[in-house]
C-alpha cells in the first residue's frame, strides 16, 4: 500500500515543503496562542485568521478509524487499507494513513501514533503515521 | 382565514420523475420534468410559477438556465442553492419565506441527478467525487479519506466507540426499510433482508458494509411551495409547512469537535419542533435522511426520539419497521428505494402526509418530521410538515 501522487497548489507549498524535509507543520495563532489544522484559515478558539506556521512534535493518537476495502482481483485478496483520524499532541485533528500494522490488524482508540513521511514518485510527501513502540 | 394563515406556506405540488437505472436523460431533463409533473399535480400551469429554486447533484446541469428549459416567463425568484443534503428542505424553507412574504406566489422547488451510466459500478460514480488530487483536498484524499463512505465510517466508528453501538444495531435500520421499500412500487429494492444478510454483505469502508450504504439513482424530484389561501382552489390537499430550521455545526478539526457525536439535527429539530408549536412526542412519522444506516441512528438521538447514545438500542428495538411505535423512512428511504438527495425523505414525507402511500400509509400522519443532511453532517435541514394548518 502506498500513498497516491498528490500535488502542491498555493495554498499548500509552505506544508508540502516541510513534509518534503520530514516536518509536520500546523498552524498556530499568534493572538491566543492555540494551534490548528494545517487547512484551517482561522484559530478554532478566537477565530483570527491564522498565518502562522509551528512545528507538530510528530506524536498523536487515534480518535477513530476505518479499514477501506478494495473489490477482490482474479485470486487476488481484496485490498484492506486502515485510515485513521488522528489527534495531534497539539490538539489539531488530520487524517491520515496507518502504517505497520499486520495482516488483519486494527488500531484503537487511544492508540498511540507517531508521523512518517512517505513519497511517491513524482508526488509530494504525505504524513502517515504508525503505532509508537 | 387572517392574513397570516392565508398566506401560511403550504406544499401544493409533487412531482416524481422515473427514478433508478434510467439511463440516457441529462439532470436537467429530469429536472423539467420533475417541474411539470409537480405543476400538473397540484394543478397549476408553468405560467403560475413565479418562482424556481433549483440544485444539482453530482452531474451539474440543474441550474438557472432551467427557466429557459421551462420557458418560464417574469419569475420573481430564481437561485440555484447547494448545500448538498441539506439544500431540498432549504430549498423548502426559502420559498416558504418568500411566499409569507408576498414575494412570490408559487415557487417550484427541484433537485436532479443522473451520475448512473450503463455497464459503470454505483460505488465507482461516487468514489472520488469533489476530492482532486491537489491541495488540502489532495492530501484527504491521500489519507484514503476517498468519499464519504471513509468519513462516514470514521464518525460510525467514534459513536461506537463511544456509546457502545454496534453494527448488528445498525443492519436493524437497513432492515427494517427494506421493509417498508417492499410496499413502495418506486423503491429500487424490494426483497426482504436480514440482520444476518448485513452481517454478510461485503465490507466497504469498516465498520460499514455494503447494506449500510445508500443506492444510487438517476431522476428528480420537484415541490410547489405556494400559501394554504392559493392552495385551497388547488387540485391536491396541501401539506403545511409548520416549522423549519437548518444548522450548520461547523466542526472544527481539533479536539472540541462532535464529529460523529452529535448532529446539526440537536440544534434545528428542537427549533423546528418549536416553530411547530409541537414537541417531538406529537411526531407520528419521522423521514429521515439516509446516505448511510449511522445517520439515521445519530439524527434519532440528536432529534431527541431516544437519549443520547441509545440510538442503537432504539432502532435494534424494531421501533422503526412496519408496525412499529415510530415509523421511519417508510418509503425505504436512500437506502432501498431512490437516492435523490434530500428529496428522498420529503417526497415521502409529502405522499405520507397527503396519505396517498398506499399499502405503506401510516394511520397516524398529522405531524410529520423531514430531515436533511449534507457533508459528513456539516450541514442540517429539518421540516415540519402536517396535512392540517397550525392551530
Ligand atoms: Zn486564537
Amino acid at each position: 500500500m502506498t500513498v497516491p501522487v498528490i500535488h502542491r497548489d498555493t495554498a499548500t507549498e509552505v506544508f508540502f515543503d516541510s513534509t518534503a524535509r520530514g516536518e509536520l507543520l500546523i498552524r498556530h495563532c499568534a493572538d491566543c496562542g492555540a494551534h490548528a489544522a494545517p487547512q484551517s484559515g482561522a484559530c478554532p478558539v478566537c477565530q483570527n485568521p491564522v498565518t502562522a506556521w509551528a512545528a507538530a512534535a510528530g506524536t498523536g493518537t487515534v480518535v477513530a478509524w476505518t479499514a477501506v476495502h478494495g473489490r477482490p482481483g482474479d485470486g487476488a485478496p481484496a485490498s484492506e487499507a486502515v485510515s485513521a483520524l488522528i489527534e495531534l499532541t497539539e490538539g489539531p485533528w488530520l487524517y491520515a494513513p496507518l502504517r505497520n500494522l499486520g495482516p488483519g490488524e486494527r488500531p484503537w482508540t487511544g492508540m498511540s501514533v507517531v508521523v512518517a513521511f512517505e513519497r511517491p514518485e513524482g508526488g509530494e510527501a504525505i504524513p502517515v503515521f504508525r503505532p509508537t513502540v | 382565514m387572517t392574513t397570516d394563515t392565508a398566506r401560511g406556506p403550504v406544499i401544493a405540488g409533487l412531482g416524481i420523475t422515473e427514478t433508478g437505472k434510467v439511463y440516457g436523460r441529462s439532470a436537467a431533463d429530469f429536472a423539467a420534468d420533475a417541474v411539470r409533473r409537480a405543476a400538473d399535480d397540484a394543478g397549476l400551469t408553468l405560467s403560475d410559477i413565479d418562482g424556481l429554486l433549483t440544485s444539482s447533484g453530482v452531474m451539474p446541469g440543474v441550474g438557472l438556465s432551467l427557466q429557459t428549459e421551462l420557458g418560464l416567463r417574469d419569475l420573481r425568484l430564481l437561485s440555484e442553492m447547494q448545500a448538498y443534503g441539506s439544500t431540498a428542505g432549504g430549498m423548502v424553507q426559502y420559498a416558504a419565506m418568500a411566499v409569507r412574504a408576498g414575494m412570490a406566489e408559487a415557487v417550484a422547488c427541484v433537485f436532479a441527478d443522473a451520475p448512473l451510466k450503463e455497464k459503470t459500478s454505483a460505488g465507482a460514480l461516487y468514489s472520488g467525487a469533489g476530492l482532486g488530487t491537489s491541495g488540502w483536498m489532495g492530501l484527504t484524499a491521500a489519507a484514503g479519506m476517498i468519499s464519504a463512505t471513509p468519513q462516514y465510517a470514521v464518525a460510525a466508528r467514534r459513536h461506537m466507540d463511544t456509546y457502545g453501538t454496534t453494527s448488528e444495531q445498525l443492519a436493524h435500520i437497513a432492515v427494517a426499510q427494506r421493509a417498508w421499500a417492499g410496499m413502495n412500487p418506486r423503491a429500487q429494492f424490494h426483497d426482504p433482508i436480514t440482520v444476518e444478510d448485513h452481517q454478510a454483505s461485503r465490507l466497504i469502508a469498516e465498520p460499514l458494509h455494503l447494506l449500510d450504504c445508500c443506492l444510487v439513482s438517476n431522476g428528480g424530484v420537484a415541490v410547489i411551495v405556494t400559501t394554504a389561501e392559493r392552495a385551497a382552489h388547488l387540485r391536491k390537499p396541501p401539506v403545511h409547512l409548520l416549522g423549519w430550521a437548518q444548522a450548520h455545526p461547523g466542526y472544527p478539526m481539533n479536539r472540541d469537535s462532535d464529529l460523529g457525536l452529535v448532529s446539526g439535527a440537536a440544534q434545528a429539530g428542537p427549533a423546528a419542533l418549536k416553530m411547530a408549536g409541537v414537541t417531538i412526542e406529537d411526531v407520528d412519522v419521522a423521514e429521515l435522511y439516509d446516505c448511510y444506516t449511522f445517520t439515521v441512528l445519530l439524527t434519532l438521538e440528536d432529534y431527541g426520539f431516544c437519549a443520547k447514545g441509545e440510538g442503537g438500542a432504539f432502532a435494534a428495538s424494531g421501533a422503526l419497521a412496519p408496525g412499529g411505535s415510530l415509523p421511519v423512512n417508510t418509503g425505504g428511504g436512500q437506502l432501498s428505494s431512490y437516492y435523490l438527495w434530500g428529496m428522498t425523505p420529503l417526497s415521502e414525507a409529502v405522499i405520507q402526509a397527503r396519505g396517498e402511500a398506499g399499502e405503506r400509509q401510516v394511520s397516524r400522519h398529522d405531524v410529520v418530521l423531514v430531515s436533511g443532511n449534507g457533508g459528513c453532517f456539516a450541514h442540517h435541514s429539518t421540516l415540519v410538515l402536517s396535512p392540517h394548518a397550525r392551530a
